[in-house]
């Protein structure tokens, strides 16, 4: 198990190096002169090439490269160029509010796509399971901004019952919860469906194993055999998805941020690679693929705990 | 007695204003628990640093003026903008072209144990502003003269029209402490390291600032107890915020401006702060192309700006004759280029042109790509074909910039906004021999053009700058380079029961928001 353990964080570390370098490359593969972008009409020459030397601009680029990971190994992540402020105090502001909504999120879809997914497996191609596949066909098929702009509309301009724009005061939790209600819905809404579809599929697999057809043959009630030896088998491959997936999540709740006007990671990023901010673009992406590799290490691990069969073979 | 009946009118003001947005269903300006008055406002907060001499601009403007002392105040009365004495001087004028005098108050205290404000830190802060990013603003500034702790002149090298606008109304016009702005190095970003203003300013990065009372401020005391900068990058959730309630003022765009006037929210005002962006059509008269002006005039007279200004822009755009915005001395009401598709014809038939293809290039925005559309349709009918390419600002601001590769030479015609400060000296500046190659993508030169110039920056008298960059934008007009287009207006929706003050560019001064 140390082995195992020790071998994946070797294979994150190269993992954030990879996602590192991509993201450093596509950044200096954006067209358009950074310093023109970031600074605008007023800038002097002298003040455009103080920029440039601040950025590193004028070095080749795996010089660049170089200095951005030779500080990162140090746990500096350089400063913003712009207010000075430092990359990291910047991305761990961000990172709760993102990690948040991310959990929140996915929280909700498990609760609401497990049973789903049972209730369709119980009674394959029966009337319930085609309603709730086509409940589940349609959540994965909205796109999450739309669905972030129609339950804005419905629940906060028409109804008036949530909380529009923000995180909510700090420190008074129901009003950051219920800043959090319509973000997490629309975040989240599109993973019921993505989770009741696996747990459905894992599900009609293991129902058919000898095990649990023992397990009725027992007459053990429906709800035993269903709970407790089908879905804690089934539940599996999705405890995968869920890590990946709330991992994705950390980077990819940028739409309901922007809609939201919520603080966050993914909204950091977006607004900085456009500002061709490049410390932070590559501070908050070296951040988040490094809890994208911890979170499905954590979703793997605990696989590995609840399945005999796959801690016996790490 | 006087301040309880004060206070109980403004109370019964604030109740009935309540009350009556209630019964409306629409929202109006809060009171809190604590009987305090709270005011929401959308800012497209990006602080990057509020030390007047290295900031960005926008909303840092905004806040600096709700922290931080400045000599003098915007008015903007019968749509012209003025200046009138801040509340931190007791005198401020401007005997000649050249002196402008000034007393402060005596008694307006530094946070942070800095003393008070005095003549020295005025001296320090115009002076550094030569050495900034903002030096540009500040050009005309040879010295400040220091004549006792509370008073001095400022010195200009040459007469300047523009230093009203351009540097003491402006953000840059924000003074500092010198005492706590040496001790950190001359320079500052986000952590002011003393403030003296009506308000002091609590920051959650990423989304709002909250101005509070200032509790060693001894002027007058602003409106509002407490105000909620919030920020909503996107303009249209901004929008929805200000339908749901949660902001009471708001920049909105111009399309939902023209739909607003016909039915807006409940309890709310329109309020059309400015129009300092300046949209025209460019030709670059140095490509083989365009080199005949007939050309170039044809094209002038082919396009058909009022299809633009309601096709694009839903008619929300005011209609352009030059580059000089409404309100400012200079602009001009009509234009001698009309949209005259049979002149356009026999103007390429009189320089020989047939079969003529142009490449059109415009920022990818929405309405400019619509604006694109329309004038392809436009010179496809006087028999011009255009290809319309929608760039992202990275190459579309190189396109024209000789430092930037040798693109500029391809480049034909295209879609360009500026923004300026409310002096037409603003926007001039991009347009002269200098800047061809910089900013001047039309790469003409003019001597009349350079001559006026000077002059326009040099004359006070507002008759004759007026008729300065009007013959300015003749000139420009005349080079066939150009098709003004509009003039996109700054919008801010609020709630009916408040009165704000904000500056034609769009900053809000807190400090003189009141209660309509």
């Amino acid at each position: 198990m140390l082995a195992y353990l020790i071998k994946r964080l070797l294979l994150g570390v190269v993992i954030v190096f990879a996602a590192l370098l991509t993201v450093f490359c596509l950044l200096h593969l954006m067209p358009g002169d950074p310093v023109s972008i970031a600074l605008g009409t007023r800038a002097t020459p002298e003040i455009q090439a103080q920029y440039a030397e601040k950025m590193h601009l004028n070095d080749p680029l795996i010089i660049q490269f170089l200095i951005f990971a030779g500080q990162a190994l140090t746990g500096d992540l350089g400063r913003d160029v712009f207010s000075n402020r430092a990359v990291s105090v910047m991305v761990f502001e961000q990172l709760p509010y993102t990690a948040i909504l991310a959990l929140s999120s996915i929280t909700w879809a498990i609760l609401v796509g497990i049973p789903l997914g049972c209730l369709s497996a119980i009674r394959p191609n029966s009337l319930l399971d085609r309603i709730l596949g086509l409940i589940s066909v349609g959540t994965i098929a909205i796109p999450s901004f739309l669905v972030s702009i129609w339950a804005l509309l419905l629940f906060a301009i028409t109804l008036r019952w949530l909380p529009v724009i923000g995180a909510g005061e700090i420190g008074d939790p129901l009003d950051q919860a219920a800043h959090l209600i319509l973000p997490s819905f629309a975040v989240g809404l599109g993973w019921v469906g993505y989770i009741a579809r696996l747990v459905r599929a894992s599900m009609l697999e293991v129902m058919n194993e000898n095990y649990v057809r023992a397990a009725w043959a027992f007459g053990l009630k429906s709800n035993t055999v269903i709970y407790r030896y089908a879905l804690k088998v089934a539940v599996l491959p999705t405890i995968t998805m869920i890590g990946i997936g709330f991992g994705h999540l950390l980077s990819g709740t940028v739409f309901a941020e922007i809609i939201f006007a919520r603080p966050g990671i993914g909204k950091l990023i977006f607004d900085m690679v456009m500002s061709r901010n490049f410390p932070v673009v590559q501070g908050a992406v070296m951040v988040t693929a490094a809890m994208y590799v911890i979170t499905t290490l954590v979703a793997d691990l605990m696989v590995a705990w609840l399945d005999p069969r796959v801690r016996e073979s790490l | 007695m006087k301040n309880f009946n004060e206070k109980r009118r403004e109370f019964l003001q604030v109740a009935s204003a309540l009350g009556m947005g209630a019964a409306l269903g629409g929202y109006s300006i809060q009171t809190n628990a604590e009987g305090h008055r709270v005011l929401n406002a959308r800012s497209h907060l990006k602080l990057a640093s509020l030390d007047p001499g290295y900031m960005v601009g926008g909303s840092e403007i905004t806040i600096q003026w709700a922290l931080m002392p400045r000599l003098a105040n915007f008015t903007f009365e019968g749509g012209a903008l003025g200046w009138a004495p801040s509340d931190f001087v007791s005198h401020l004028s401007q005997p000649d072209g050249t002196h402008i005098d000034y007393t402060l108050k005596p008694g307006l205290q530094w946070s942070n144990g800095y003393g008070e404000l005095t003549s020295d830190d005025v001296k320090y802060s115009f002076e550094r502003m030569l050495e900034s990013e903002w030096k540009g603003d500040w050009s005309a500034l040879d010295h400040v003269e220091v004549k006792d702790k509370y008073s001095g002149t400022l010195v200009l090298n040459k007469a300047f029209a523009p230093i009203w606008a351009l540097a003491l109304l402006s953000g840059t016009g924000t003074l500092v402490c010198k005492k706590a702005t040496e001790e950190v190095g001359g320079k500052y970003t986000v952590d002011v390291p003393a403030t003296c203003g009506p308000y002091v300013m609590d920051w959650i990065p990423k989304q709002k600032v909250t101005l509070t009372h200032n509790p060693l401020w001894t002027g007058p005391k602003p409106y509002f107890d407490k105000i909620n900068y919030i920020s909503i990058d996107a303009p249209e959730v901004a929008e929805l915020a200000y339908e749901a309630g949660e902001v009471d003022c708001t920049k909105i765009l111009a399309k939902t401006h023209v739909r607003w006037m016909k039915s807006p929210p409940p309890n709310t005002k329109l309020h059309v702060v400015g129009a300092l962006q300046y949209m025209w059509m460019g030709m670059n008269v140095d490509h083989p192309k365009l080199k005949d002006i007939r050309v170039r005039q044809a094209i002038q007279h082919a396009v058909d700006i009022d299809s633009i200004i309601q096709g694009a822009y839903e008619g929300a755009s005011i209609r352009s004759y030059g580059m000089v915005c409404p309100g400012l001395p200079g602009q001009r009401k009509d234009s001698s280029v009309d949209y005259n598709p049979e002149k356009a014809k026999a103007l390429l038939s009189e320089a020989g042109v047939s079969g003529l293809s142009l490449v059109l290039k415009t920022l990818n925005v929405q309405e400019r790509i619509l604006a694109a559309q329309i004038i392809q349709a436009n010179l496809g009918a006087v028999g011009i074909s255009v290809k319309v390419i929608p760039l992202d600002s990275g190459p579309f601001w190189n396109m024209g910039q000789e430092s930037k590769g040798d693109e500029w030479k391809d480049l034909q015609i295209w879609l360009m906004r500026f923004g300026g400060s409310p002096d037409p000296h603003s926007m001039a500046q991009w347009f002269v021999k200098d800047q061809v190659g910089i900013w001047n993508w039309e790469r003409w030169s003019d001597p009349e053009y350079e001559d006026l110039y000077i002059k326009g920056q040099l004359e006070t008298d507002p008759v004759k700058r007026n008729a300065i960059y009007v013959r300015m934008q003749e000139i420009m007009e005349n080079t066939g380079a150009y098709v003004w287009i509009g003039h996109e207006p700054e919008v801010f929706a609020h709630r009916s029961n408040l009165a704000p003050m904000i500056a034609p560019s769009g900053e809000e001064d807190f400090s003189r928001f009141t209660a309509a």
